[in-house]
């Protein structure tokens, strides 16, 4: 704790010198950038470093010359997880902080409100990297949203289909454990047509509830029907428990798990040894230059693998924001909007996370230019609803760390949908 | 300064919709004595009944009768008085811990219901679409905002006001009687069980009311707006307000939820970026230390009861 | 099914620990403490901080998975847990007792309290779920059908030893009869010559101690984080309630309900309902037996 103080102190006032020395380019204007994140609650574990994420991106943009020549202030408030108080966080950066664009929230509970009462009416942005529910592009399709509601987070149709897909080729019967929110019970779904359309059997599908005293009941009742494998759609500290408690309790060590798992800190909390061969689906992040730098990037900032659900796609939210930002010709909700696909423009030229990535972008912004921001992870195109379609990543757990199997490309997505269908 | 207004407005909207709510709990805890923990329940009750009644009609979900604003904060009244009354008939027996742990488990059950009975409250996704009342007749939202906040401020003058009508009517009376000695109560022959009763159903439905105004603001619906610790806030309202007088239950809302609000606003002005993320906890610590300071110093809320049962008495005589 | 009892009465055993420090604030203090399952985290993360500073044994105890540094985390984590619970009172709760405050300024004090502590922890340790070994424990056959872990049986039998300890005490040491008085009639102890501040420290004393013992035993089978004591609250008011107030065997007997209720519902019920069980039970009792199982009834 007093390290981490101390190591923050230390970058705060590193910071502080380095705008103090750069200063002679007179940032004297200030724009700002809302978010609203879950920091404390059942949810703040995933909400902290998600959060962190956009503020560091927030920080590159500023020593990439910020936007417009001012700098961007990012405006953090705590959800607690409540859907009230995040809507009065919303509310309270629109009103009164001005606030053109806002960031988050994570869970559907908490932005589909935060969309419908403050966002869309107010004109203001919103682009949030996790929220999974349907709702939006419902919203989205009926015209409610006004088009001012984005997300990075590809729907979750993709994953479950591949989800199912890989499964199938190895498993003839699982059973699956899913988390009772918008996001697992989407998912479960989305795996069960399609596992069950290539022929697999789920044998018993449990649904758990947050915040429990013991998950031993859900793993009993899944490792009862005696299933080949274990799939397991939920969030890393949730998570960690039921893995750790399938095991320990003889299940078998085969495992197909959700986007949300690819994390190091269930690696750490299970047991790397124990997940090895698990096999699982993640959004985009193809490999390429832009995800190397941004890794490289993190891993250089935070001292740690950017190995944590949500990490990536909320950079991407903060970056095409920022740059839409950039690219806007005034700080205002529409204009920021209309920008924000001119930004991921696929005839552009193509720039990347990071300063430097930034920098440029900004130059081209100045001198007309379009740009294709291809981000950590990897190039990003909004549909009309704001949803993305990504490629889909296998994962793995090889020698005792995730590693990446094969990316599914947004085609050969569309083809397993095609076989899907008939 | 328009900004500040119009944020200000949808604050006091919100802060006014809990008013009504730890109003109804004032009934029950502050004149009769009622450990209602389950205040979340009928909150959620009412939020539903309101946004089925008013809400699109949607294929795959029973519900969606698109009716009129009015008609949907009725049929919120209408639902939770009649939950109260099933809830009421199976635990009017029970006293103090043993009927506040009780109405929690029926509000935690109420909650799990809205988020596993998918053919009603569409489960996890919640309701979209819940058209707030008059939206379109305004350009802005400081409009809304405005209109709406008129509305909460009307119908907590209406709430207000026939609370008070009725606290000192004798049926009033019988309840403080029944709240200070219950033995006294029954020796007069009152069926204190059935006075009982009948507070507790009419707080729930001002539960209920407040829910429905709370969907009404928002113009959507799902489980995670009930979660377990709105009972504690609004209970602490209540309590810090000042437990036994209508007054002090608006005013406790209006001071806890400004405290629960405006510490993440002073914690963001305050710390530098870098520090947010951590100062998150500090927000709640804060919430925490101003409630346990508060309750500390004024141990009987903002503004207690002023009136004792037998000047109370005296009160009504002049 | 037989692995479903057996699951039940583990998770069981650790809410009767914590269910004890309930109803003992409930019977003796006569106010619901919402902070109590906070004192179940903080015994959690007492536990962790000295394993952090004393280092993990290299050598463990036959199938166990933790040596000896483990049980000085017990004693540590008890020790200081039972120091935290008597500062809380001497800084809050001892003085709205001497300001003669209604009881739900106390609840509520205590719901104050409680978002202090459990934030306090966030602060200082972060929200991460942490663990005390890195490695993992395998389930062994007890009976046909039925794993449990090591761990786990240890943790019962501490468990049954606690209140075992805990009956002796309240049963025939002086400071029991004095406790015993004082939940019946606070002022008649008084007038009997009981000290009632010392047995309410003691309360405090006895009740963090065993909160302490129940966040340790859940962190070694399950996980430590910050909400664990928050997602206990329920659980171990709903076992001291079913019990009865005041009843410290009520509290063990309602903590085992509810374990096994929990634990059996999934075969009858969807997963989703699984956390309504143990209140549909409450309910049920408490329309036959409106204060609790061993509640009495003359209070």
């Amino acid at each position: 704790m007093t390290t981490r103080t101390l190591a923050l102190a230390a970058t705060v006032a590193m910071a502080a010198l380095a705008t103090g020395t750069t200063g002679a380019q007179a940032q004297d204007c200030t724009i700002p950038l809302g978010a609203v994140f879950p920091l404390t609650g059942s949810n703040g574990p995933i909400g902290e470093p998600i959060a962190e994420t956009a503020r560091w991106a927030v920080e590159q943009m500023n020593e990439a010359g910020g936007v417009q020549g001012c700098e961007v202030e990012y405006l953090l408030r705590d959800t607690q997880g409540q859907s009230a108080v995040g809507v009065d966080a919303a509310r309270n950066l629109v009103d009164v902080q001005g606030v053109p664009a806002l960031l988050g929230a994570i869970s559907s509970g908490v932005s589909l409100p935060i969309l419908t009462s403050v966002t869309a009416p107010s004109e203001v942005v919103q682009v949030s990297c996790c929220s999974s529910s349907p709702s939006f592009t419902e919203l989205a399709e009926s015209g409610e949203s006004g088009g001012f509601f984005f997300r990075t987070l590809p729907t979750s149709r993709a994953q479950g289909v591949v989800l199912g897909n890989i499964a199938s080729q190895n498993y003839d019967e699982v059973s699956v454990i899913y988390i009772n929110t918008d996001y697992g019970v989407n998912l479960a779904q989305e795996f069960q047509d399609a596992y069950e359309a290539w022929g697999g059997t789920v044998l018993e599908s449990v649904a758990y509830n947050q915040e429990q005293a013991s998950y031993r009941p859900e793993v009993n009742s899944a490792l009862a029907a005696e299933p080949d494998a274990l799939v397991l759609i939920a969030f890393p500290v949730d998570g960690s428990t039921i893995l750790r408690e399938w095991i320990s309790f003889g299940g078998p060590q085969e495992f197909v798990l959700s986007n949300a798992l690819r994390s190091d800190d269930v690696l750490e909390a299970v047991g790397a040894q124990f997940l090895d061969g698990a096999i699982g689906v993640d959004n985009a992040q193809v490999s390429g230059p832009s995800v190397e730098a941004f890794n490289a990037d993190y891993q250089a900032a935070f001292d740690a693998d950017p190995n944590r659900p949500g990490i990536h796609i909320n950079y991407d939210a903060a970056a095409v924001t920022l740059l839409a930002m950039a690219a806007a010709p005034e700080a205002t909700g529409p204009a920021i909007r209309d920008h924000i696909r001119v930004v991921t423009n696929p005839e552009g030229e193509e720039v990347y996370p990071g300063v430097d990535g930034f920098s440029r972008a900004l130059e081209l912004i100045e001198a007309g230019e379009p740009i294709r921001y291809v981000g950590a992870s990897g190039p990003i195109s909004f549909d009309e609803n704001g949803d993305v379609a990504g490629p889909v990543l296998i994962w793995t757990v090889a020698d005792g760390a995730l590693a990446e199997d094969r990316v599914i490309t947004v085609d050969e997505v569309n083809a397993l949908f095609g076989e899907l269908a008939q | 300064m328009m900004g500040y207004v119009s944020y200000l407005s949808f604050f006091l909207t919100l802060a006014l919709v809990y008013g009504i709510a730890t109003m109804g709990l004032n009934l029950q805890w502050g004149f009769t004595g009622l450990f209602n923990a389950g205040v979340v329940g009928f909150f959620a009750i009412g939020g539903y009944a309101y946004a089925i009644v008013i809400g699109p009609d949607r294929p795959d979900l029973v519900g969606g009768f698109e009716l009129p604003f009015v008609i949907g904060l009725l049929g919120a009244l209408v639902f939770s008085a009649v939950a109260a009354l099933i809830v009421g008939l199976a635990t009017m027996r029970l006293r103090s811990h043993y009927l506040a742990i009780s109405t929690f488990g029926i509000a935690l059950t109420i909650q799990l219901v809205a988020l596993n009975f998918e053919s009603l409250t569409a489960g996890n996704l919640g309701l979209i679409g819940l058209g707030r009342p008059l939206e379109d007749a305004f350009d802005t939202p400081l409009g809304f905002n405005l209109f709406y906040l008129a509305l909460m401020v009307v119908a907590t003058l209406v709430v207000y006001g026939a609370l008070q009508l009725i606290l000192h009517s004798p049926w009033g009376r019988v309840l403080r009687a029944i709240r200070e000695d219950e033995e006294a109560a029954i020796s007069l022959g009152k069926n204190v069980s059935r006075f009982r009763l009948e507070a507790f159903v009419i707080g729930c439905s001002l539960m209920g009311l407040a829910g429905a105004f709370y969907v009404g603001s928002i113009g959507y619906i799902s489980p995670f707006d009930f979660l377990p610790i709105v009972t504690f806030q609004i209970w602490t309202m209540l309590i810090l307000g000042g437990s036994g007088n209508n007054r002090g239950a608006i005013l406790g809302a209006i001071v806890v939820w400004g405290v629960w609000t405006s510490s993440g606003w002073l914690i963001s002005t305050v710390l530098p970026p870098a520090w947010q993320v951590r100062g998150a906890a500090s927000q709640v610590i804060l919430i925490g230390l101003i409630l346990v300071l508060t309750l500390l110093f004024r141990p009987r809320g903002l503004i207690g009861e002023r009136v004792t049962v037998s000047s109370g008495a005296r009160l009504d005589n002049r | 099914m037989g692995q479903l009892i057996a699951d039940g009465i583990l998770t069981g055993a650790v809410l009767s620990l914590g269910a004890i420090g309930v109803t003992l604030t409930l019977g003796i203090l006569r106010f619901a403490n919402f902070s109590h399952s906070e004192l179940v985290t903080w015994g959690g993360y007492f536990a962790l901080t000295f394993i952090a500073f004393a280092g993990t044994s290299a050598e463990t105890f036959g199938p166990l998975s933790f040596g000896w540094s483990f049980v000085g985390a017990i004693i540590v984590a008890g020790i200081a847990t039972a120091g935290l619970a008597l500062l809380v009172d001497a800084l809050v709760f001892s003085r709205l007792r001497r300001r003669r405050a209604a009881e739900m300024t106390l609840v509520f004090a205590s719901f104050g309290v409680a978002l202090l502590l459990r934030h306090i922890i966030v602060l200082i340790f972060g929200p991460q779920a942490v663990y005390y070994t890195g490695t993992l424990q395998f389930a062994v056959e007890v009976l046909p059908g039925v794993r449990v872990m090591p761990d786990q049986i240890l943790v019962l039998v501490l468990t049954l030893l606690f209140v075992l300890g805990l009956h002796l005490t309240l049963k025939f040491s002086r400071l029991g009869i004095a406790m015993r008085a004082s939940a019946e009639s606070p002022d008649l102890a008084r007038v009997h010559g009981v000290d009632v501040r010392v047995v309410i420290r003691w309360t405090w004393a006895i009740g963090g101690g065993l909160a302490a013992a129940a966040g340790v035993f859940y962190g070694l089978t399950v996980q430590m984080r910050p909400e664990v004591g928050f997602t206990l609250l329920l659980p171990l008011f709903t076992a001291a309630l079913l019990g009865g107030s005041g009843s410290v065997y009520g509290a063990v007997i309602g903590g085992l309900i509810i374990g096994l209720s929990e634990s059996l519902s999934v075969l009858i019920i969807p997963t989703g309902y699984k956390q309504a069980v143990p209140f549909l039970i409450l309910l049920l009792i408490l329309y036959l037996r409106p204060r609790g199982l061993f509640g009495d009834v003359a209070r």
